[in-house]
């Protein structure tokens, strides 16, 4: 072998080869790719998802249609997930109630994103007295349990709709985004290039937008597959007390709870949104945990 | 005719935890239109402060102008908001920083970050922006520029990115330029050749610049008036011509004499000459003259540890910091 195939091989092209122009987000999902537990996991999770979003649209079984003659089936080729106590085919109701699981969940993932990012880039970037003050706000409200503070948010409004579990559930829990976000930014604006930025002018909230938020990507991105479990499984803890979607809409936590009073008798009803549930929990987990040895530039390549 | 920029009895200050650090310390510049006024000093002597608070970039607090006064084009900049500095910054004075490594951001490509600039100030539209800045890339030096445009910074050397560096700060043509040791992080081979595009650029532009280095051959390539920095205050300044033929302050001679010669062929295995002792601690600088502990000259007969010289001007327009200037010296005895 010639010393420039050498040189091609432990450059991981070969030689004569015009060198391709990769950026950090190529990269990044490269290295996701080779990732195998992170990839079965960002599978599964997409699998679940267009499972939820299409099942109810092709399923023969209208999934509020009541037929008492049907309560109680177990699993069987037409109900493959069985039927709960008013005989409503649970494979359908899975999908429905994923939907609305996964959505509340997205939803207020990128509610506490959107406040997280706002406040924290705006405590870190102007620094001083102010981020002071708001940070030590930031520890008040550190105390407060954000379960009670969700009940209390849902008693408050009333009637529970898909937008209200989205706001009980973001506005007490977007914290640590805020902190992650500020600390980001603090570190950043000390870069040269911000410093050069400002020498030849640019105006602050271009260098915020522009040069500062775009580099917190990354943990932003990661963020939102940390925070979507807490939120979904919180949205499943206030379904299954009752304080969930009212009926016969359904999300998995509120279905689980369908399924308590005959747990014994029919576990499959219970079990059933449970396991969707930590499924959907363990591959957000392993996602967040794929994505950041991903974004992560010291990871090095073997 | 006035200087384009008056520096009066600069005083910036860093308020630590630890006191006061008196970084610069009665600081007068002047430079005319057009011209190159050079600052050397070793490291820690005020020199990039200096320069940092005459644009106003430094953080405050900790840092703060104390008192003085920054005199450019009829403004002061000391008295503007933050608001009008930022239309000042890049438009009328702009600044080239020391690594290029770090001063581009490397999640932009370089033609986002020229045209930002030329938008900014010029109020250019996206596709004249854009070709200005090929324009501007060429200028500098950078093949292919109008390909090279939708680059991001990793795909340039460090002299390609220094040379990125300097068509952003002078896109908007400013009337002085700020090269903070733009040489300092390159190659002597690059140095050499940034250099020259410096001097290019000002003639065509006919910018003044404010050329800061530690590196004494740098300023006699390209500076017309040379200011000499320690601890915060400046010791001598002087045509640049002046100040390599004839130095006054005893620093002054000590740092010329540090550099060596390759043409002496007595220099051979002779160790080259350092300049004993350190910087004085700037959290508490001495009383009277700074450079006195160090100063081959300061006798415990005259007044150097207790009264602070002046600066005065011993021949027209070469200033001098020290009592002991070398025109005024005694003859040593053998």
């Amino acid at each position: 072998m010639s010393a420039t195939q050498v040189a091609g091989r432990i450059a991981g092209i070969e030689a004569g080869a015009p060198i391709r122009q990769s950026s950090l987000w190529q990269d990044a999902w490269r290295r996701y790719l080779r990732n195998r537990g992170a990839l079965a996991a960002g599978s599964v999770f997409l699998l679940i998802v267009v499972g939820c979003v299409v099942t109810p649209i092709v399923s023969p079984h209208d999934p509020n249609r009541i037929h008492f003659t049907d309560a109680y089936q177990g699993p069987s080729w037409a109900h493959p997930f069985g039927t709960d106590q008013f005989g409503r085919d649970l494979f359908t109701r899975a999908a429905l109630g994923g939907r609305i699981s996964i959505g509340i969940g997205f939803g207020a993932t990128l509610a506490i994103l959107l406040i997280g990012v706002v406040y924290g880039a705006v405590s870190g970037f102007v620094g001083g007295k102010l981020d002071n003050a708001l940070m030590r706000f930031l520890d008040a409200l550190y105390g407060l349990p954000y379960l009670p503070f969700a009940i209390l948010a849902l008693a408050i409004v009333g009637t529970v709709t898909f937008w209200t579990m989205v706001v009980a559930l973001s506005v007490a829990s977007w914290f640590i985004t805020a902190r992650v976000v500020r600390a980001q930014i603090i570190t950043l604006k000390e870069n040269d290039y911000v410093r050069a930025a400002k020498a030849v002018g640019v105006r602050w909230y271009m260098i915020l937008g522009r040069h500062l938020l775009p580099n917190t990507l990354g943990v932003l991105v990661i963020t939102i597959f940390l925070e979507l479990p807490g939120v979904i499984l919180g949205e499943a803890f206030l379904s299954f007390l009752g304080l969930g979607i009212n009926p016969p809409d359904a999300s998995w936590g509120s279905m689980a709870q369908d399924g308590r009073d005959a747990y014994r008798a029919h576990p499959h009803i219970i079990v059933i949104p449970s396991l969707a549930i930590a499924t959907l929990v363990l591959c957000a987990n392993f996602i967040a945990d794929g994505l950041r040895d991903a974004l992560d530039p010291r990871t090095k390549e073997t | 005719m006035a200087p384009l920029l008056a520096v009066k009895d600069l005083r910036t200050h860093f308020f630590t935890r630890a006191g006061v650090v008196r970084a610069v310390d009665g600081v007068d510049l002047a430079v005319e239109k057009g011209k190159t006024l050079g600052i050397v000093g070793e490291s820690g002597c005020g020199k990039s402060v200096t320069a940092l608070s005459i644009m106003r970039l430094l953080p405050e607090p900790p840092a703060r102008i104390v008192s003085g006064s920054i005199h450019f084009d009829e403004r002061e900049l000391t008295t503007l908001s933050q608001r009008q500095l930022e239309d000042i910054r890049g438009r009328q004075i702009a600044m080239v920083f020391q690594d290029p490594m770090t001063a581009l951001n490397p999640t932009l490509t370089i033609g986002t970050q020229l045209v930002e600039v030329l938008q900014r100030h010029l109020g250019l539209d996206k596709g004249a922006a854009r070709r200005r800045a090929a324009e501007l890339l060429e200028e500098v030096g950078i093949p292919r520029a109008r390909e090279r445009l939708d680059d991001y910074p990793h795909r340039f050397s460090g002299g390609m990115r220094q040379r990125v560096v300097i068509a952003i700060a002078v896109a908007c043509e400013p009337r002085l330029l700020i090269a903070d040791e733009p040489t300092t992080a390159l190659d002597v081979t690059v140095q050499a050749q940034v250099l020259d595009l410096l001097d290019d650029l000002q003639r065509e532009h006919r910018m003044a610049m404010i050329l800061i280095t530690h590196n004494m051959g740098v300023v006699a390539e390209s500076a017309d008036d040379v200011a000499v920095m320690y601890a915060g205050q400046i010791v001598e300044q002087a045509p640049a011509g002046e100040l390599f033929a004839r130095p006054e302050h005893p620093y002054t001679e000590a740092l010329l004499a540090a550099l060596p010669d390759l043409d002496d062929p007595r220099a051979r295995g002779r160790r080259l000459a350092a300049i004993p002792g350190r910087p004085p601690d700037l959290l508490d600088p001495p009383q009277a003259c700074r450079f006195a502990a160090r100063c081959p000259y300061a006798g415990c007969a005259d007044s150097c540890p207790v009264e602070p010289p002046i600066l005065r001007e011993l021949r027209p327009g070469h200033w001098v910091r020290s009592a002991h200037p070398a025109s005024e010296r005694q003859p040593v005895p053998a």
